[in-house]
């Protein structure tokens, strides 16, 4: 494990600029995302193998700091797509690459998944301050 | 051939065929699932997430939603697809920080392992379908 330390330093100190940025991002998202979806396979597995445990496990996602953390869930979801699609697109079609392109698509990426994202965080917020606050 | 590339203008490109070993396909896999997954998992999020809400799901909303076997097999889809997807990116990722060849190997089994064992535990969960508590 001592090797782990020196590239997670190396991802901070290596100035790859926007190259480096998606890469970690994509990284970032990923490994939420994953450790999310492990969790979520097997709470919702429990409507079958137990069934009390299900109503427990959706009682701890209604609380606040679970619903924040759901809605930068949907940001990892949203940025880890675009830009997976972004990778996608210059790796099937390598000729469309170019480092000028890779730099500009990164910052469109960015700017799409914000603007996806922002309705997206809109409407959870308000679900959140409706049900765990009494506002509206 | 694809046309050369713009940065390579004037120099000679050596082209070699990619191997079709396990890591081509996985890497062609991670590309082909990515671009499926992005419809299956917005839309999954976008209707469970986002319109529904956690505060307006309980066993009864599962229940009702997997009366529809649309819906069973679309969330089999997204568990195989999602899970395999995440596994095998979790695989990539820990790859370039586990160097030795021992290591690798003991971890491709754990991995393994996992993905086939909480895969098997979802797909029972979904084609179980709720019971009563």
């Amino acid at each position: 494990m001592t090797s782990l330390r020196v590239p997670l330093e190396g991802s901070l100190a290596y100035r790859g600029r926007e190259g480096q940025w998606a890469y970690l991002l994509h990284r970032l998202t990923g490994l939420g995302t994953l450790l999310f979806l492990t969790i979520h396979i097997l709470d919702t597995s429990t409507v079958y193998f137990a069934p009390d445990l299900y109503e427990h496990a959706i009682a701890i996602y209604r609380l606040t700091p679970f619903m924040l953390g759901e809605i930068a869930l949907v940001f990892a979801v949203i940025y880890h797509g675009v830009n997976g699609l972004r990778i996608a697109l210059f790796d099937l079609r390598p000729e469309l690459w170019r480092e000028d392109r890779q730099r500009v698509s990164f910052w469109w990426t960015i700017w799409l998944s914000v603007a996806l994202w922002l309705p997206a965080a809109y409407l959870m917020g308000r679900s959140l301050i409706v049900h765990n606050f009494g506002g509206g | 051939m694809a046309a050369p590339f713009d940065y390579a203008q004037g120099a000679s490109v050596r082209r070699v065929p990619p191997p079709r070993n396990f890591e081509t396909t996985a890497w062609l896999f991670m590309r082909y699932s990515g671009i499926l997954l992005l419809p299956l998992v917005w839309i999954h999020v976008l209707i469970q997430d986002v319109l529904v809400g956690v505060h307006a799901i309980d066993l009864d909303y599962v229940a009702l939603r997997w009366a529809t076997l649309g819906w069973r097999v679309y969330d089999i889809a997204l568990l195989a697809f999602a899970f395999a997807h995440g596994m095998n990116g979790f695989r990539n990722v820990l790859n370039d920080y586990v160097r030795g060849p021992r290591a690798r190997r003991a971890l491709d089994w754990l991995l393994l392992l996992g993905w086939i064992v909480i895969s098997a535990i979802g797909a029972v969960g979904i084609v179980g379908g709720v019971r009563a508590p």
